[in-house]
């Protein structure tokens, strides 16, 4: 008995010491640059604080307005790639990044009820700036096709969640006790163009 | 007596080889900036009292001041952080800032009701000189964005804090409870004045 609980806690050391890193997700396979494509503005302070102010704004302009930056935000950071692949442009400078911070926060806070074409057409143009922006880390090894997918799908999902969040938070319909919120997203705002207010001096300064 | 040493080897055994790195305190890039930023307005008592006293006042002074304050008070504070940030200097940066711990403690003890504007232009231009000594600090923080977000988000719940405290003063009894908080309020700015002024250590 002695000599059974003795080697079975052995064994057992030993299995645990030999242990790997399992790779029971497929990042490591031949997707695993879609997962790049779709992590990597994840993980960039700079297009979180855009996409997220951009998901808001569209958010409180209501639903009729925001629904068509779903398909127009993820066609933007496409083509934003495509632009950064096909001509080296990949980043307009941190003083045009920080100006564009701080006119989404300065939107927000103003509550500018602005028309549904010229939302699209600031959400086409940030997607634009940003997919070039992610086209700078492509790798030659990268596959292409893989990254935009992951990378599209990424944005797709950002702003549409971020829409919706926004839009069940905000509740226009139900009435003045809940005004409240509507100025919660306006002192979002504020945050946001204080931010970009900034980082647009952090960007002249350096 | 071997078969107790067995499987505590073992276990002992298991514990070395799972051993990870530990990275306890990694203040550095996003991680730091961020920290840094959050903290900076936490840590410094001046900038906190004042902070939660804008918010309190706002409260007692009711609409408009309480839902444009929040609003505007970042902006305008990052007004100064650019200043800061630019290296532009403002005179007696540390005499401003407590004294409006003095002046925003007075003004709730005494539930000063000045008109919108009026008070509006206090609070502007004790912001400025907020947001200049935390602007100043940007350029050097491990990620100058991390950091605006951090310090921003920071002052921000700080407002919120002081909004909260002076939602008491729909009670009379928690009137003169933020009247008091007030004058504590105030009495500190009177503190850091001395201070700023050299007359205390």
């Amino acid at each position: 008995m002695k000599y059974w609980l003795a080697f079975t806690s052995i064994a057992t050391a030993a299995l645990i010491a030999s242990a790997q890193t399992a790779d029971a997700h497929i990042v490591a396979s031949r997707l695993g640059d879609f997962y790049t494509g779709a992590l990597h503005p994840l993980t960039d302070l700079q297009d979180l604080i855009l996409w997220a102010a951009m998901g808001v704004l569209a958010g409180s302009l209501g639903a009729s307005k925001g629904r068509w930056l779903v398909l127009a935000f993820p066609l933007g950071l496409l083509a934003g790639l495509g632009l950064g692949r096909a001509t080296g442009f990949v980043s307009a400078g941190p003083a045009a990044d920080a100006g564009m911070i701080l006119v989404l926060g300065l939107l927000l806070a103003a509550a500018v009820r602005m028309p549904m074409a010229l939302l699209c057409a600031i959400a086409f143009g940030l997607a634009v700036m940003r997919g070039a922006a992610n086209a700078g880390d492509l790798g030659p090894e990268t596959n292409r096709l893989l990254f935009a997918a992951g990378l599209a799908c990424a944005g797709y999902a950002a702003i549409t969640l971020t829409m919706a969040v926004t839009l069940a938070f905000r509740r226009p319909e139900a009435g003045a006790s809940m005004a409240w919120r509507g100025i919660a997203i306006r002192a979002f705002g504020g945050w946001i163009a204080a931010i970009g207010l900034m980082m647009v001096g952090f960007a002249y300064a350096s | 007596m071997s078969s107790r040493i067995f499987p505590r080897l073992a276990v002992a055994l298991a514990i070395l080889a799972l051993a990870q790195p530990v990275f306890a305190h990694e203040q550095v890039g996003v991680a730091g900036g961020l920290a840094s930023g959050l903290l900076h307005p936490l840590t410094g008592m001046d900038h906190l009292i004042a902070m939660v006293a804008v918010g309190i006042w706002g409260a007692q002074l009711g609409a408009p001041a309480i839902w444009v304050l929040p609003i505007t008070f970042p902006l305008v504070m990052a007004l100064g952080g650019v200043l800061g940030v630019l290296r532009i200097p403002l005179p007696m940066p540390e005499v401003a800032i407590a004294l409006s711990a003095l002046v925003l403690g007075a003004a709730v003890a005494l539930r000063l009701r000045l008109p919108f504007a009026a008070a509006a232009i206090v609070v502007a231009v004790f912001a400025v000189f907020h947001g200049h000594t935390h602007g100043a600090e940007l350029p050097g923080s491990a990620n100058p964005l991390a950091y605006g977000v951090g310090f921003v988000v920071a002052t921000g719940l700080l407002h919120l804090c002081g909004i909260t405290i002076g939602t008491l003063t729909r009670w009379p009894a928690g009137g003169r409870l933020i009247q008091g908080l007030g004058v504590v309020i105030a009495a500190l700015g009177c503190y850091f004045l001395a201070q700023s002024l050299g007359a205390v250590a």
